[in-house]
């Protein structure tokens, strides 16, 4: 059976694009599919970091277009999942136009036989490394924060996404219930509207998650940390089960410390 | 580019364009030869604060008299006109003037707020690829013999609309947050920028509840890696995501914090010989959340 192929992308960056690749890979491995990650973003390279296997790296992306290595080679797998989890590091040296879209669908589609999903990290923007990144994949999730930057990047992504006929969910992330509820920032709803996408997430704002990034440890393996058991929902829901959306964003003192606990 | 005389004569559709202030007394020394300073505003990574730290910093620096335009180089992703307010006055673009449709005085849109602030648009329907290094160079040329302050906000990345962004600055201020991510993708463009650009950092996003924790880098963790001049520390403050959101920049914000800290940054990069802003402490939603949590936190 071949791999589902997903890219993460937003058009606007610092939205998650890294920490939601990382982290839903995790869940998913945490829950027994093989995931192998690949990093699109060659020269400002960043999920060897947020998984902590930066200093584990041996060849990259780049080296396996030409040949220098086999894509085996250049796979570092995360210990703590056993042999779930792998990452296919991006060069930091390099350009992005050291790679073609027909060379990066090729090397996605031979990671294919390898494992249960590839999920690729797309960079942000909207140049050649984002058309990199679309190129190797069949799926998309399109991360945006309720920002009317963040939304009107997603929603340009979103136009070149379906150009490409790639269907697409969305992750709504960082949002601030309390913000929210005194009408300071959009709710999940509204940004679903704007963008007319389906919701495969929503990820409330933690700046903790900061610390485990720098860290870098996975939150679902961090049992101090709320938003891992959000990532295991999304990854539930990804593999097809229909979870119920927690909305944030309204009741009063228990329900906000039961959204901010419950979340996802 | 071609020899237009673009100033010269402002064009009947854009009557209000008026591009020779008058001096303010901060500004004053000025002569009128003198050239403006451009200054880009990068830092690799997406979503720290580049766009935010442009407008603010540019209606900090009009608010204090100066003649300021700024650029948005990021083609086809545009942020900086809503962060401004300013996206429904948007009719022309960068790439309108360089592909000779329209002249620059009628592609300059002026601030509502602050009459010495211009906005120059990016494209949203091209892509980066569509403009030419030389002629973003011509431009910024151009635009520093009428302003005292030429800012060009930087796409996130260090592709082709980066290189774009870069080509015309003489200076550059670098946006980073405490995140080890950040700091990576900084370290490169720095290297990047290299020796003809002078750099300066501002580090964004701090709260010092969490530094004090040891559960966020301290400015000190940052710049030991960057080893920049400190231009400004920023705290993580939710006043800004509303006022980008309004297109409201929060530097006209008298009661906001960080408009005081981003009026203190103009004011250095005036030249006047304030010490550098350090964060506020924060009292956002998840620090006050911390006390219920207690020993989990």
């Amino acid at each position: 059976m071949k791999a589902r192929r997903i890219v993460v992308t937003s058009g606007k960056g610092g939205v998650g694009k890294t920490t939601t690749t990382a982290n839903l890979g995790a869940a998913l491995a945490v829950r027994g599919k093989r995931v192998i990650l690949v990093d699109a973003d060659i020269g400002l390279r960043n999920l060897d970091l947020v998984l902590g296997v930066e200093k584990r790296i041996v060849f990259d992306l780049v080296e396996v277009v030409e040949g220098r290595c086999q894509v085996r080679q250049a796979l570092v797998r995360d210990k703590r999942f056993g042999e779930s989890l792998a990452i296919l590091p991006a060069a930091q040296t390099r350009d992005k136009t050291a790679v073609s879209e027909l060379q990066f669908a090729e090397v996605v589609n031979n990671l294919t036989e390898m494992c249960d999903y590839v999920l690729i990290d797309s960079p942000a923007g909207i140049e050649h490394g984002f058309r990199n990144a679309i190129a190797g994949a069949a799926e998309a999730i399109v991360v945006t924060t309720p920002e009317v930057s963040a939304i009107r990047d997603a929603d340009r992504v979103i136009g070149k996404l379906q150009e490409r006929g790639l269907p697409m969910r969305l992750i709504v992330n960082r949002v601030r219930p309390e913000m929210v509820r005194n009408g300071e920032m959009m709710s999940v709803d509204d940004v679903c509207d704007i963008l007319s996408a389906e919701l495969l997430g929503i990820v409330p704002d933690d700046p903790e998650v900061i610390d485990t990034t720098n860290r870098g440890v996975p939150l679902v393996l961090d049992p101090t940390q709320r938003l891992g058991a959000i990532y295991t929902k999304i990854a539930r829901r990804l593999e097809g089960e229909m979870i119920p959306f927690t909305q944030l964003g309204s009741g009063g003192f228990f329900g906000r410390l039961f959204e901010v606990l419950r979340a996802g | 580019m071609e020899t237009q005389r673009v100033f010269s004569a402002p064009s009947e559709s854009s009557p209000q364009i008026e591009i020779h202030a008058p001096p303010s007394p901060v500004e004053s020394q000025k002569t009128p030869k003198t050239r403006g300073r451009t200054i880009v505003v990068t830092s690799g990574k997406g979503g720290v604060g580049k766009t935010t730290t442009t407008a603010n910093l540019g209606v900090a620096l009009a608010a204090r008299g100066a003649r300021v335009v700024l650029i948005d180089a990021d083609v086809g992703l545009r942020n900086l006109d809503l962060v401004l307010g300013l996206e429904s006055r948007v009719r022309y673009h960068v790439l309108d003037v360089l592909e000779g449709r329209v002249s620059l005085a009628d592609a300059l849109v002026r601030d509502k707020r602050v009459p010495t602030l211009y906005l120059l648009a990016a494209a949203q329907n091209r892509e980066k690829d569509d403009i030419a290094t030389d002629a973003m160079v011509g431009l910024v040329e151009q635009l520093r013999d009428e302003f005292d302050y030429v800012l060009i906000d930087s796409p996130a990345g260090i592709e082709m609309g980066f290189k774009n962004a870069v080509a015309g600055a003489d200076e550059a201020i670098v946006v980073c947050t405490p995140e080890v991510a950040a700091v990576r993708d900084v370290d490169r463009v720095i290297g990047l920028l290299g020796n003809r650009i002078n750099a300066q950092l501002v580090v964004n996003r701090i709260r010092p509840a969490l530094v004090r924790k040891g559960k966020m880098l301290s400015v000190e963790d940052v710049n030991a890696i960057l080893r920049l001049p400190l231009l400004g520390v920023l705290g993580d403050a939710a006043d800004v995501i509303v006022s980008t959101n309004r297109g409201e920049p929060v530097a006209l914000d008298e009661a906001s914090a960080t408009g005081a800290a981003y009026r203190t940054i103009a004011a250095r990069i005036a030249g006047e010989d304030v010490p550098a802003p350090q964060a506020a402490e924060p009292d956002g939603f998840m620090d006050k959340l911390g006390s219920f949590f207690g020993g989990r936190r």
